[in-house]
């Protein structure tokens, strides 16, 4: 095979974005890569994507999958050719972003403490206490320099004509962002100049910018603030970002029985004795945090510790309770909070959507359905999902019984198609659908967002769906500097 | 220092030790399994190295292949070579931060060879020096990569606790698989082939020639071992290296366990620096391994309850 054959017969999908193709010719800022990989023979790209394996591999990016009793280790599957956004894309990115998620700050704030927003009726009150994530334990709390939401990874997609849609907000433990950087490593080692070539922003500052936010965290009656980062543990399929994140901001990555909490405040467990926590990255879900509290069967929480964060003894990163404003059905509201608490217009659109709470619209998808995707309003990674162009009569039927059972937990959206990037399948280019999840990371010196982020593609063919657990893999996302 | 990330560290470094003592056994025994096939019993090494029940035992009865495949390979063994390496990869993985990447990566690499089908078909059909060779390479660049990148803080001590405890019991093991029968009679010459594999497999051969001089006496074996202190694998020289990285561990916040662990080690130390080959063979060899053995476990429970204790 010639190298020229890459990209030959790349098919160009009929209503859908191609991130590299305007039509017949190639976009400006793919040229660049267009020419490069065009000019390496077929067979060394499969090399790379070997050695690309390959480092993975040995590197430990993995996740265990346990089968027969045995631990079986698994890639994150990893496309080789970069997905390239240009520095004009980032800057109304990054504003949309650093917009949207002050307004998101406000509205937590808001909720869990005078709640104006739902008194002036911008968001309805009965959704807000109908959202099993609303916790009641956290009316009245204040938390430092009023940060709920420290990390937020805000899904963007872009529809047939190329416009950013948010998809959701992920206000709670998003993950990912070590594969953004792990990524940027492996396009290093494999394609060797590439990047400078290319004038790539750099992404290595994110563990940095995020140990400094945490360290401002602490209630400051300390010298050196004892930062943690909590853990599900090993057996987690995100265990790989939980340690590559506390080693590259050299703090301890701790499980839920490494903690004990006395007196309202939170310590480690040592070889030298007990030791005071100040401040906790937790990536453990709200619900399993405090058993004492949540439920009460958790063994990866600590119990006592939401006593000790009410008390203002421990910092927790995000904020406990955030997930009432990443609720899909609260995320209609997003357009107007912008408006109400900035009074700016969205930078970003939402994607239109449907509440299946609401008569008339429920009428109107089911109407409709098989143009709509069904979601569950409190699930995440893929599941609970109808895709109504693409599900049998039967599961229509099946998942309509689901949702008149609890209209409420039930959100429609229009097939929305997800532009193309082309990928490296079987020594061919080929087209699949990608997202982008950048990574906004807010402190009390404002919010900064690392030039990057994490672009998800559905590596099957024709597939809508990027989520790890259904089949996605991930690609290394450039933002070029100019 | 978390208590867990502590005790991660002890038994990753306690496993693979064990593993890299486990292969050099394994190589001695086999190549000796080669050489006077009419002496040679395998019992020993599936006694204190194995987990069989007299059926299992009896069902791979001498066949050196098979038995290699079961202490290397066999996932029901829990002292298998593939199933340690496991343990000991599981507990690095905990500790990620706490290790180098190096390291980590090392420890990786090997995990990732020990599940190879590769590895499975040469224990089966190819030299398997050259396979056990291979393996105690991995051990040796685990050990290199140890020592070139650790930082040497209480992490790095915790593990050479590990390390020194591990070996000092595997010498002890490693004499008593084939000595253990010699306890009233040490001056007789015996096997001379066994005894020098046994003295090549843990890098004791050198020494021995230049130390004592002499054709291979079971005294001489016992005595370099247990007691020559300039024999890295020797039970004497080990607990003096224990000695020394648990004095490191010295703090004012656990003055009650560096205590009581300090005097479990120095007294056992004592009791192995003034025994004399003479004292050993009255006591017999068997009971005296046994007996340091034993209170080396006794140490780790110790230092478990009073250093690794989180949950």
């Amino acid at each position: 095979m010639t190298a020229t054959d890459l990209f030959h017969k790349y098919p160009l999908i009929g209503n859908t974005w191609d991130e590299m193709y305007d039509e017949e010719r190639v976009r400006a800022h793919y040229q660049n890569v267009f020419n490069s990989l065009s000019s390496i023979p077929a067979d060394e790209l499969s090399k790379k994507e070997e050695l690309a394996r390959g480092l993975f591999m040995s590197q430990g990016i993995t996740f265990t999958v346990y089968s027969s009793g045995e631990g079986i280790e698994k890639i994150f599957p990893f496309d080789i050719i970069p997905r390239i956004i240009t520095a004009s894309e980032w800057d109304l990115i990054e504003r949309g972003i650093k917009q949207r998620l002050r307004a998101l700050n406000l509205f937590l704030k808001d909720v869990y403490h005078e709640q104006f927003s739902l008194k002036d009726g911008i968001v309805p009150i009965d959704l807000i206490y109908s959202c099993p994530h609303y916790l009641r334990e956290m009316q009245g709390v204040n938390v430092p320099h009023d940060i709920y939401v420290h990390i937020a990874g805000i899904d963007l997609i872009r529809d047939y004509d190329g416009t950013f849609y948010v998809l959701e907000d992920n206000l709670r433990t998003p993950s990912g962002v070590s594969y953004m950087i792990e990524n940027r490593e492996i396009t290093k080692r494999i394609f060797p100049d590439l990047i400078p070539q290319n004038f790539v922003r750099p992404v290595t500052q994110y563990p940095n910018i995020l140990y400094n936010n945490l360290m401002a965290l602490s209630h400051g009656q300390v010298s050196s603030p004892n930062v943690v980062l909590l853990t599900p543990g090993i057996y987690n399929s995100a265990y790989f970002e939980h340690t590559t994140l506390a080693r590259l901001m050299g703090i301890e990555l701790v499980e839920g029985r490494d903690l004990v909490v006395e007196n309202h405040k939170v310590y480690m467990k040592t070889t030298a004795g007990l030791r005071q926590v100040d401040v906790i990255y937790r990536r453990v879900d709200d619900e399993y945090l405090d058993p004492l509290v949540f439920n009460p069967t958790s063994v990866l929480g600590v119990s006592g510790i939401l006593s000790a964060y009410r008390k203002g003894n421990v910092a927790i990163v995000n904020a406990v309770g955030n997930g009432v404003a990443d609720d899909k059905a609260v995320y209609v509201y997003v357009p107007e909070m912008i408006r109400y608490y900035l009074n700016e217009e969205p930078i970003l659109k939402n994607i239109p959507t449907y509440q299946l709470g609401k008569p008339d619209e429920r009428e109107h998808v089911l109407k409709n359905i098989h143009k709509m995707v069904v979601k569950k309003t409190n699930e995440s990674g893929g599941y609970g999902m109808l895709m109504g162009h693409a599900a049998s009569e039967a599961e229509i039927e099946d998942y309509k019984k689901e949702i008149l059972k609890a209209p409420r937990q039930f959100i429609a959206q229009p097939v929305i198609s997800l532009s193309n990037a082309p990928c490296y399948i079987n020594g061919k280019a080929q087209p699949r659908r990608i997202d982008l999840r950048p990574f906004a990371l807010c402190g009390p010196n404002g919010i900064e967002i690392v030039p990057g982020g994490l672009t998800r593609v559905a590596l099957k063919e024709g597939s809508l769906v990027v989520n790890s657990s259904q089949g996605g893999g991930s690609k290394d996302t450039w933002v070029l500097a100019k | 220092m978390l208590s867990r990330v502590a005790d991660s560290l002890y038994w990753m470094s306690r496993y693979m030790e064990r593993t890299d003592s486990i292969l050099r056994m394994l190589k001695i025994n086999y190549a000796s399994s080669q050489d006077s096939p009419e002496d040679f019993s395998w019992e020993p090494v599936l006694r204190i190295f194995g987990n069989l029940d007299d059926e299992g035992a009896a069902a791979i009865d001498n066949n050196s292949r098979k038995i290699l495949q079961y202490i290397v390979l066999d996932r029901e063994n829990p002292n298998s070579v593939f199933n340690m390496v496991t343990i000991a990869r599981e507990n690095a993985r905990g500790v990620q931060d706490n290790i180098t990447t190096e390291l980590w990566k090392c420890l990786n690499e090997f995990y990732h060879v020990v599940r190879e089908e590769r590895l499975r078909y040469a224990l089966q059909y190819e030299d398997p020096v050259t396979v056990l060779d291979s393996l105690i390479k991995e051990c040796m660049i685990y050990f290199g990569v140890t020592d070139i990148t650790m930082f040497r803080g209480e992490g790095l001590c915790f593990m050479n606790v590990g390390k020194y405890m591990e070996r000092a019991i595997q010498s002890a093991d490693i004499l008593d698989v084939k000595l253990s029968n010699f306890s009233n009679e040490v001056d007789k010459p015996t096997d001379t082939a066994y005894w020098k594999y046994l003295l090549m497999s843990i890098s004791g051969y050198s020494l021995y020639l230049k130390r004592y001089q002499s054709g291979f006496e079971a005294r001489n074996i016992i005595d370099q071992v247990l007691f020559n202190v300039d024999f890295p694998r020797s039970v004497l020289y080990s607990l003096n290296q224990l000695n020394r990285y648990f004095e490191r561990l010295k703090s004012e916040q656990n003055t009650e366990g560096y205590a009581k662990v300090q005097f479990m080690i120095g007294k056992l130390r004592s009791k192995v620096q003034y025994s004399s080959v003479e004292s050993v063979s009255l006591i017999g060899l068997h009971d005296y391994l046994t007996e340091i053995t034993t209170e080396i476990d006794d140490i780790g429970s110790t230092l478990n309850k009073y250093y690794f204790a989180y949950s």
